[in-house]
């Protein structure tokens, strides 16, 4: 099976997934890293300090892959369910100047998560039915873990716009 | 005649639009005064249609008489948020906000989208599509 898990970064992706991958045996493919390793870009956007992927190179080189691949751009490959994790905007933004990052990349995602971008775009491309929304304000990433593992084990329904954080913009 | 009598002004539509909701917020020109503010409401879970066309343009209507009360003829555009699973970005909200806008008489200007981009380290192309 074929899960992706996405979110705005500072959902906590990286941490919860590395706890999934430590209790089910499952491959693992931490796509940001990927894409450096390997070069799966187009161009440098300078403004954001950060690198334009080459989605059709990131889908040859993964081919016909199976397991989890996590990324705020895990959405952009077919896949069999697709995790949202959420966080509410002002606790994502403190989590990542907490994490070290520079307060536009902060702000920017920030915004993202507020105006639900991953979310939408997440069931634009897989419909509702593909897609498993959780919110890990508050929680810590064990609990969040336990709410993949239960996606990967068919526990979970699908969820999609169950939280609305616009107010926090 | 004064400019707010000959109804010749121009102001900023602030269109935010997310999966579950959409904001209008009308400003001057400068971008200081705020002028009309409009909201969907609060629609999680049990409301979605607040997201819909028809919210978005059942509030554009009541902004858009708002607007002209305070002698707006036009708006420029400033859209923020691919606004929900209805449609193609910028999201049904926006779209139909600014379809609303026009239809109730307002001249609509430039239209910019200003959606925030997610982004560590790596991000998408735009309008990628999978
Ligand atoms: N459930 C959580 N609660 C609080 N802080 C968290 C949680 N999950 C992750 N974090 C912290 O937030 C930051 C972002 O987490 P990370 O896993 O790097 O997110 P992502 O991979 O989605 O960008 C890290 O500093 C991490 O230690
Ligand atoms: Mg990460």
């Amino acid at each position: 099976m074929r899960v992706a898990i996405t979110g705005t970064p500072g959902t906590g992706k990286t941490t919860a997934t590395d706890a999934v991958a430590d209790a089910l045996d499952l491959d693992v493919v931490h796509l940001n890293q990927l894409v450096k390793d390997e070069g799966l870009w187009t161009e440098r956007d300078e403004d954001r300090d950060t690198l334009v992927v080459d989605l059709d190179a990131v889908r040859d080189h993964l081919g016909d892959w199976d397991g989890i691949v996590e990324s705020h751009l895990a959405h952009h490959l077919e896949a069999d369910r697709v995790v949202v994790l959420r966080c509410r905007p002002d606790i994502l933004e403190q989590r990542l100047l907490d994490r070290g990052e520079p307060e536009a990349k902060a702000r920017e995602n920030r915004e993202s998560e507020a105006l639900d971008v991953v979310l939408g775009e997440a069931v634009e491309f897989h419909g509702e039915e593909s897609v498993y929304e959780i919110d890990t304000t508050d929680r810590d990433p064990e609990a969040v873990a336990d709410d993949i593992e239960a996606v990967v084990s068919g526990a979970r329904e699908p969820s999609a716009g169950t939280v609305d954080f616009i107010e926090y913009l | 005649m004064s400019e707010a009598e000959s109804g010749d002004k121009w102001g900023i539509a602030h269109v935010h639009a997310s999966f579950n909701n959409t904001l209008i917020t009308v400003t001057d020109i400068t971008g200081a005064e705020t002028i009309v503010k409009s909201s969907g409401g609060s629609v999680v879970k049990q409301n979605r249609d607040e997201a819909s066309p028809y919210a978005a343009m059942q509030m554009a209507e009541s902004v858009a008489d708002q607007i002209k009360a305070a002698g707006i003829s036009g708006l420029h555009v400033r859209v923020r948020g691919p606004g929900g699973n209805r449609n193609k970005s910028p999201g049904p909200g926006a779209q139909a906000t600014i379809r609303a806008l026009a239809r109730a008489g307002l001249e609509i200007g430039r239209i910019e989208d200003v959606t925030p981009i997610p982004h560590d380290g790596t991000r998408a192309p735009k309008n990628s599509r999978l």
